[in-house]
């Protein structure tokens, strides 16, 4: 490296500190601190496209959300001028806790995220394993076919499922008339969020599967072999060896899978128009947030955006830190 | 490792929600010299032709049609959000029951100045629907006065006398149910307005410097217990109005009704292509026999959106649109339009037979119909708000989860909710 010279000097300069092994960023004195600046030049630069990119496409609007949340549209009369925007910090926030419908969707996305996460992923988990497995045969078929509908775009695969969920044509419920007698109520209330579920889990479980199957890939097949040698079957070796070196794929597909079902939006808006009222305007976050938007509301809909996003930034703060726990 | 997933496992959560926020528009206007350029932003059938039409037809002004989606599905949206980023279309296709709501965003353009002179053009119905105060926002296109279009073979077939009253419409379910077949529809949102409308049970109102909101009015309540009625006895199609289902149904016979404005001719027509010569028009039920009232369902204007530098220009091509005898023939070729301006109602292309309705002249029934809607009715200042709660409680109720008396008693309070939440003032 050429700069190698700083970099003695840096750190001769920590240690006389105690700040042991810190990195070579630390601000030197005197003469170096231009030479060090030099040698940030480049990785700055190879940072630049990324950099603005990120700040003006995600930070920017963050904060642009964040500051409209803050306040509150103002109207008086009839309300035919322009509304004006009153500075208020805390008034859509207050309004959003007593906002029953808010926080019934919250509760909504919360419910389905607990039920169709562990059954989503535990039917990657699964699928993965079987492929993994010694006696697997046709692999590259399987692979693909799970992965299949991942690669129809979310609302394309909704708006299929809304003519095999409808109330009048539904071939589901034709043929389940004909067998057994009678069909399945998609839109009843108490079904409809699990007529959802059972969309997002047809999408995203051969993606997640994935996921964990190259993680799978990535298993040393010495320790594999060891296990065999000392004689644990498929299931032993499943269960004892490839689980737990999964893990951290399992973790990640849960955190991504959090987030999902926090975001839920494509599938119960598109179900919406044939769900005779059983997904409502505000059946989850988002939907309800671009309601506020239609209505024009957008500080009330930036406050709503930003509970959800911290809710969520929490959630998958606790979530990693659980299945951390106990690890290292 | 892990630290560094999940902080951007964190980071990337909490910002692809913020960006839900972020809206999307882009359309700027060079001012150049030459002649002025125009951009109009709309999706009805026809528009895209009667754009080319004028700009054929003279060289002072450029105009530029760019389709969006349908006002209700995103259109009405990015339009005020172009308004908001100062980059909007000069003009825009809004339709009368936004418009209010458009001018209460501060989104449109008075164009009085320019639009005054040609007031007489135009139906008086029309121009109110377009006029605030003393402003005018922009030209009237077209109006929607309702009928009840039905599929005669069925009525032939089984005997059935085309109902009059709205009590005859329901013996008519009746009949129509013992044959397997069913009434139109799930009426939402305007389509549901409609039948208000002709009740004379109005939404809104303005009261001195408030408004009134009487969506629970006791007219409103007597309309819903008739639909509850029909509903409760299994009369109406379970497809969903709009869904290709209910496409089918009118196609196939299945859903032998339907009382709807006169442009329903033209989904008719483009979405049920196989109940061509089977369809008919007659005028719309009435509550008490001999009475002859008729409501409203849709009709737009050209509106001048905020911001527009050239709004005389833009002025006229709106005016053209809505008053050249040339184009307007092909708006009503293409989407069944029924001219806001008076001097069109005598087009040759209204005079003509329509196989698809067995060759009737339909539009005869509606030239009875146009002068007996029902005046007094407002728009809201915020109706896609009021019409999402709207829909929440007429969606349940036509499946049967809930009742429509509930639907209106929920809308009206969860209106004046959010109107006086806004600092609106608002007598009920």
């Amino acid at each position: 490296m050429h700069t190698s010279s700083t970099r003695a000097v840096t750190t001769a300069d920590s240690g006389r500190r105690g700040l042991g092994r810190t990195g070579a960023g630390a601000p030197a004195p005197g003469g170096t601190a231009r030479r060090s600046g030099g040698r940030w030049r480049t990785p700055l630069l190879f940072l630049l496209p990324f950099g603005v990119l990120f700040i003006a496409m995600y930070l920017v609007p963050i904060v642009f959300a964040f500051v409209q949340s803050l306040f509150t549209l103002q109207r008086s009369g009839l309300g035919l001028e322009a509304p004006t925007l009153d500075f208020t910090p805390l008034a859509n926030y207050t309004r959003l806790l007593g906002d029953t419908e808010f926080l019934a969707s919250l509760g909504r996305v919360a419910l389905f995220g607990l039920v169709q996460v562990p059954v989503m992923l535990g039917l990657a988990l699964l699928l993965a394993l079987l492929l993994d497995s010694r006696s697997a045969r046709g692999k590259g078929f399987f692979r693909l076919a799970a992965f299949l509908p991942y690669a129809v775009p979310g609302v394309i695969a909704a708006v299929m499922w809304s003519f095999l969920y409808s109330p009048v044509t539904s071939p589901i419920n034709t043929l389940l008339e004909r067998v057994v007698g009678t069909g399945i109520p998609f839109f009843a209330p108490e079904i409809v969020l699990w007529a959802v579920a059972n969309i997002v889990t047809w999408g995203w479980t051969g993606y997640n599967m994935l996921i964990i199957y190259s993680s799978l890939q990535t298993i040393p097949a010495e320790t594999i072999e060891a296990a065999r040698l000392d004689g644990a079957g498929p299931a032993r070796i499943a269960w004892s060896i490839k689980i737990p070196m999964v893990r951290p794929a399992l973790v990640l597909t849960a955190v991504f899978s959090i987030i999902g079902s926090a975001q839920l939006y494509n599938e119960p808006k598109v179900l919406q128009t044939i769900s005779g009222g059983a997904i409502s305007n505000t059946f989850t976050p988002l939907m309800a947030a671009q309601a506020q938007v239609t209505a024009q509301n957008y500080p009330y809909a930036a406050a709503q955006s930003v509970v959800l996003a911290l809710l969520v930034g929490v959630l998958s703060f606790t979530f990693f830190k659980l299945t951390n726990r106990g690890e290292r | 490792m892990k630290k560094t997933v999940m902080r951007t496992v964190g980071i990337t959560g909490a910002l692809g929600l913020g960006l839900a926020l972020a809206g999307c528009s882009g359309a700027a206007e060079p001012a150049a010299s030459g002649p002025a350029e125009v951009t109009f932003w709309g999706w009805a059938p026809g528009y895209a032709d009667a754009v080319d039409a004028f700009n054929a037809s003279q060289d002072d002004v450029v105009v530029t049609y760019e389709e969006v989606a349908p006002g209700a599905k995103g259109g009405y949206d990015k339009m005020l959000n172009a308004v908001t980023a100062g980059n909007a279309p000069c003009l825009a296709q809004v339709g009368y029951e936004t418009l209010t709501s458009f001018a209460a965003q501060g989104a449109l353009e008075d164009v009085s100045e320019f639009a005054n002179a040609n007031e007489d053009e135009f139906t008086p119905a029309t121009w109110s629907a377009v006029s605030i105060g003393d402003g005018v926002y922009g030209a009237p296109v077209d109006q929607g006065p309702m009928a009840l279009f039905y599929n005669k073979a069925v009525f032939d077939e089984l005997g059935i006398a085309v109902p009059t009253t709205w009590a005859e419409y329901q013996a008519a379910g009746e009949k129509l149910k013992a044959a397997g077949k069913s009434l139109s529809a799930s009426y939402l949102n305007y389509d549901y307005a409609g039948f208000d409308w002709q009740a004379e049970a109005p939404w809104f109102s303005v009261d001195g410097d408030s408004w009134k909101v009487s969506i629970d009015s006791p007219e409103g309540q007597k309309v819903a217990d008739y639909w509850q009625g029909l509903t409760d006895a299994g009369l109406i199609s379970q497809a969903p109005m709009w869904d290709q289902s209910w496409y089918t149904g009118l196609g196939d016979g299945s859903i032998a009704t339907h009382v709807g404005a006169v442009w329903i001719a033209g989904v008719l027509k483009g979405s049920a292509p196989d109940g061509a010569g089977k369809w008919a028009v007659a005028p719309m039920p009435q509550w008490e026999a001999g009475d002859d009232k008729v409501g409203n369902v849709g009709g737009s204007a050209t509106a001048v959106l905020k911001g527009c530098d050239n709004p005389e220009a833009a002025w006229a091509f709106a005016h053209a649109m809505s008053t050249d005898p040339d184009i307007y023939t092909g708006l009503i070729e293409a989407a069944a339009l029924y001219p806001a301006a008076t001097e069109l109602l005598d087009l040759p292309a209204l005079g003509e037979p329509d196989p698809y309705f067995g060759d009737q002249v339909i539009f005869d029934v509606f030239a009875e119909a146009s002068p007996l809607v029902t005046t007094g009715w407002t728009w809201g200042p915020n109706m896609p708000e009021t019409v999402g709660f709207l829909d929440d409680g007429l969606g349940k109720a036509w499946s049967g989860k809930s009742t429509f008396a509930d639907a209106l008693t929920s809308t009206q309070q969860q209106t004046v909710d959010a109107l006086e939440a806004q600092g609106l003032s608002v007598a009920e």
